[in-house]
């Protein structure tokens, strides 16, 4: 496991950066909230309004790590070199927090600048940084079920942003509450917020991080079962 | 001492048999030779060794375990089935450093078997611009990375000028007289003949013959009208 | 010989066929979702009822036509004067308290002549009016506005002469000054004129922390006092629009007008103009082109991509060694292709859907057939750029997945963020005129018209660009991109 970390980052260091670009793209989204100002009634969810921006190139960065490797042919040598593949999906799944983390802090950072400090702007700002990673984390996880990146970046982004649109459509208006609340979508927007309360919000911080968590969760893990099933 | 064992392996792909009870042993201290026509399973079964394909039935193990289970596996099996899986961007050389964390290695051993594969100059450029020849020796230089008493290579003289097929053909050799199993499919029946002390003959997804080159080119006069007699009839693609 | 070679490419990577079929089958599955989700109930009075169609115009467009009419048949040409003023009437709770009924008049409330054909709802006619903050005006056909001169009171004049109606408008009855002259075509020889009150429902628009607004909505009623009124006498009272419900305001104060000292009082409420409340916009079972755009999206990406990653572009341009022929008739098949997928799509969602909307009892917003039409081709015109603008970006980045973001980013998040008031107004309505999501306008069935009251931004479904106009950028993009792909082709094949 440990060596499948070493050789994750000697191949990120090596080659010529490729998530570098999305991640960069990231970074340049989601602080440009900075620009929007703070004349709103929740200055800190204008500024964040970034983070639904950025998180398109997280999650891009998080099915390139693997579904590029797919791509080129790579993946075989890959798995050669670490067969267990629980350990290979584990180490880049590593790898995309420890570099995903510190650009949604920076980008995050930059974001909020000059709002005034309090703990509710901290905590937008944290959850909005766990959020990036949790959304990388389920561009891996469904990169390792389809392999091809464009149809796993599509399938990301579809959860990402047309879910509500769709559920909007369900014939059940309880159902469609319910589900409503499950989607990533509502979650961002309860992470993003500094107006607390359960008449403004669909969910709390806490259960929106829970619903983010549980879809990178679910998509590693039916991404792991399916590349050890799976012929490479 | 470590030899490769194929117990009955099988697998299906949508209706066809690929695989259909494949068994043999790859004993060290001389060149197996793998051949069969086009199909006949050559290098799924390659695959499976190394667990890249999971068989349906059957077991391939390295040494008593299976592939999987090896720490640090390149120490213990190296392997050259695809030359193009590599990435176009990654230098040579930086392609065998990355290997070289995953196992453990310094990259001493990098720089090591680049000049064994004769890279040292061309490991610098990105491997996207590597003619099939050159891909082929950094394949062979991935291969003996971990310096492994078992390898497996399919099609190996494939692109390689005539002075690279003198090398592979020396280095073969050498490895094997090291006292490692070495496993090598091809078609060039001339190639085996010189190189292999023993010869695996598929088709239709299993051993259709197993036997020593001097035996068979003692009932056929030589090893391609061995291979021809014996794979008669029997297809390879279905 | 190119074309055939590029189709047949096209077809045979399985895929691509599954990825534009799968584009079809979630815009049909998702307009019939939408079709089946929507109910609608509306009181009459104290119990439930299918709600009512709105009135037609005569162009097949649903319309609010709701006004006290005091009127005479005019046979053949002939005008009215009269000095409008006192305007005057009823908010019923506003703000802030929302506690009382207050005497006051909402900004659109309406006084003034009118000519109509007849007294049936949506049948056409042209206005001059005093209104309740907008000053003079002459409107017709329910969208057209024409502002004249400030103020509450004037006397108006409107004369007929053929199918010409002229308003005209005077601060004195003697010195008078020409607002417009309209032409209402087919106008039979017998109209109705004279003289009407409406006023539309007081509208107060709540922004919300969490985006976009809430309007609230109460009851309003305006009088109007028309004095001199010349010719004079011979008035028949219609309650244009109304319906036997009467608010507990009007149970009092009923609409209608009294006449003492020469002076007709005329009390009255409602709307005239375009219809986009009291029915289901038709565009909305079209919602799933979202959805179904992704892979469509992906595949035509896919198109543009591929030949680099396999290396196959050689092959391809050994067999056809002229770049820009190959990378037209690339973006031509995945065109054509996008185009059929919307048409099918489009040519199965309108009517099923309708069909089961109506079947619900649900009142879907008529539009004329021009307009029916615009939707569903533009709506397939838009897959198909949008299918070329995919393919331009994969061809010229020559990598899926940034062209996959790109694509959605530029296409896709644009209207969803600003039609979801995720986005800041105005941010939103310059993305919407600036980026590709500018072509979705082609969908909207109502335009925005100032001389509404309801809010009618970004955030409600309005696009800030005319429908075709919202197509063209679309396509200039898809061009743009197509173009620089090819460029890049020229310059460096693979």
């Amino acid at each position: 496991m440990r060596a499948a970390w070493r050789a994750e980052w000697a191949k990120l260091l090596t080659g010529r950066a490729a998530p570098a670009v999305p991640l960069g793209l990231a970074v340049l989204l989601t602080a440009g909230g900075v620009a929007l100002g703070r004349d709103s009634v929740d200055p800190v969810q204008l500024r964040l309004l970034g983070v639904r921006l950025g998180q398109a190139a997280v999650a891009a960065a998080g099915v390139q790590l693997l579904a590029g490797e797919y791509g080129s042919g790579l993946i075989r040598t890959s798995l050669l070199a670490v067969p267990r593949r629980l350990d290979l999906l584990a180490a880049k799944a590593a790898l995309l927090t420890a570099f995903v983390a510190p650009a949604a802090g920076l980008a995050v950072g930059v974001a909020v600048i000059g709002l005034p400090p309090g703990g509710a702007l901290a905590r937008a700002a944290v959850a909005s940084v766990v959020y990036l990673i949790l959304v990388g984390l389920l561009g891996l996880g469904v990169a390792a079920v389809v392999r091809n990146s464009a149809t796993a970046v599509g399938i990301v982004l579809a959860l990402l942003y047309l879910m509500p649109m769709v559920l909007r459509m369900l014939p059940d208006p309880d159902w469609q509450r319910v589900l409503y609340r499950l989607t990533p979508a509502t979650a961002v927007q309860a992470l993003t917020t500094s107006t607390a309360g359960p008449v403004a919000l669909p969910l709390s911080p806490a259960a929106a991080l829970g619903v983010v968590a549980a879809w990178a969760a679910g998509a590693l893990a039916l991404g792991a079962f399916v590349l050890h099933r799976r012929d490479a | 001492m470590t030899t490769i064992e194929v117990n009955g392996l099988r697998k299906r792909f949508g209706s066809s048999a690929a695989l259909d009870g494949m068994t043999f042993v790859v004993r060290p201290g001389h060149v197996t030779g793998f051949v069969g026509p086009n199909g006949a399973g050559k290098s799924t079964t390659l695959r499976m060794i190394v667990g890249l394909d999971r068989p349906d039935a059957g077991t391939a193990t390295i040494g008593g375990r299976r592939y999987a289970e090896l720490p640090c596996p390149m120490r213990h099996a190296g392997a050259l089935l695809d030359p193009h899986a590599l990435h176009p961007a990654r230098s040579g050389r930086d392609h065998l450093r990355w290997l070289a964390r995953s196992q453990d290695l310094p990259d001493t051993r990098v720089d090591a078997v680049l000049a064994l594969a004769g890279l040292t100059a061309a490991g610098r450029r990105t491997a996207g611009g590597y003619s099939l020849g050159m891909r082929q020796r950094l394949g062979v230089a991935a291969a003996l990375l971990g310096d492994p008493p078992v390898l497996l290579l399919d099609e190996p003289f494939n692109g390689l000028d005539p002075a690279g097929i003198v090398w592979m053909r020396g280095l073969l050799r050498d490895l094997a007289a090291d006292g490692r199993s070495v496993l090598v499919s091809s078609h060039l029946m001339s190639e085996l003949q010189d190189m292999a002390g023993h010869v695996v003959v598929a088709g239709h997804g299993r051993v259709v013959a197993d036997a020593g080159v001097d035996e068979l080119i003692g009932a056929y006069t030589s090893l391609e009208a061995a291979y021809l007699e014996l794979t008669a009839g029997v297809g390879g693609i279905r | 010989m190119i074309w055939r070679a590029e189709w047949l490419k096209f077809r045979t990577v399985r895929g691509w066929m599954f990825g534009a079929a799968a584009a079809v089958l979630i815009v049909v599955a998702l307009g019939v979702l939408a079709a089946t989700s929507v109910t609608m109930s509306c009181m009459d009075g104290t119990h439930e009822v299918d709600c009512p169609a709105p009135p037609t115009d005569s162009a097949g467009r649903s319309v609010a036509d709701k006004f006290t009419f005091v009127h005479r048949a005019l046979d053949g040409d002939g005008s009215i004067t009269a000095r409008v003023g006192g305007l005057d009437g009823t908010i019923t709770y506003p703000p802030p308290d929302h506690d009382e009924i207050v005497r006051g008049v909402v900004p659109w409330a309406k006084a003034g002549l009118m000519v109509k054909d007849g007294t049936e709802p949506g049948a056409d006619y042209a206005a001059v009016m005093v209104t309740g903050s907008h000053g003079v005006r002459m409107q017709s056909g329910f969208t057209r506005d024409r502002a004249a001169v400030p103020g509450r009171e004037a006397w108006l004049r409107l004369t007929r002469q053929g199918d010409e109606i002229t308003g005209d408008v005077s601060a004195d009855g003697a010195a008078w000054q020409r607002i417009e002259t309209v032409r209402l075509d087919g106008l039979p020889a017998t109209v109705q004129i004279g003289l009407f009150v409406t006023s539309p429902n007081g509208m107060t628009v709540e922004e919300n922390p969490q985006g976009g607004h809430a309007v609230a909505a109460r009851w309003t009623q305006a009088t109007a006092q028309f004095s001199q009124v010349s010719p004079a006498g011979g008035w028949t009272e219609s309650l244009v629009g109304y319906s036997d419900y009467r608010t507990t305001w009007e149970q009092a104060h009923p609409p209608g007008h009294t006449e003492t000292g020469g002076v007709i009082t005329v009390a009255g409420a409602g709307e005239i103009g375009i219809d986009s409340e009291n029915g289901l916009a038709v565009e909305r079972v079209l919602t799933g082109v979202f959805a179904g755009l992704l892979p469509l999206i992906v595949v035509a990406v896919l198109c543009g991509t591929a030949e680099f990653r396999h290396r196959m572009i050689r092959t391809t341009l050994a067999a056809m060694p002229r770049p820009v022929r190959v990378s037209v008739a690339k973006a031509g098949v995945v065109g054509v292709v996008s185009l059929l997928a919307g048409l099918v799509a489009v040519a199965v969602t309108l009517p099923v859907a309708s069909r089961m909307l109506r079947a619900n009892a649900v009142v879907v917003l008529a539009v004329s057939w021009p307009t029916m039409l615009r939707i569903a081709l533009g709506t397939a015109l838009l897959l198909s750029l949008a299918g070329v603008l995919a393919y331009g970006v994969g061809a010229l980045l020559r990598r899926a997945v940034p062209a996959v973001v790109a694509v959605t980013a530029l296409l896709l998040a644009p209207p969803i963020l600003a039609v979801t008031s995720v986005l800041p107004p105005d941010v939103g309505t310059w993305l919407l005129r600036l980026t590709p999501g500018a072509a979705f306008a082609i969908q909207q069935s109502v335009a925005a018209y100032p001389q509404l009251s309801r809010p009618q931004t970004v955030a409600d479904g309005y696009f800030p660009l005319p429908p075709w106009a919202g197509l063209a950028v679309l396509a200039l993009w898809a061009l743009a991109a197509v173009a620089a792909a090819t460029w890049r082709l020229r310059r460096s094949p693979a």
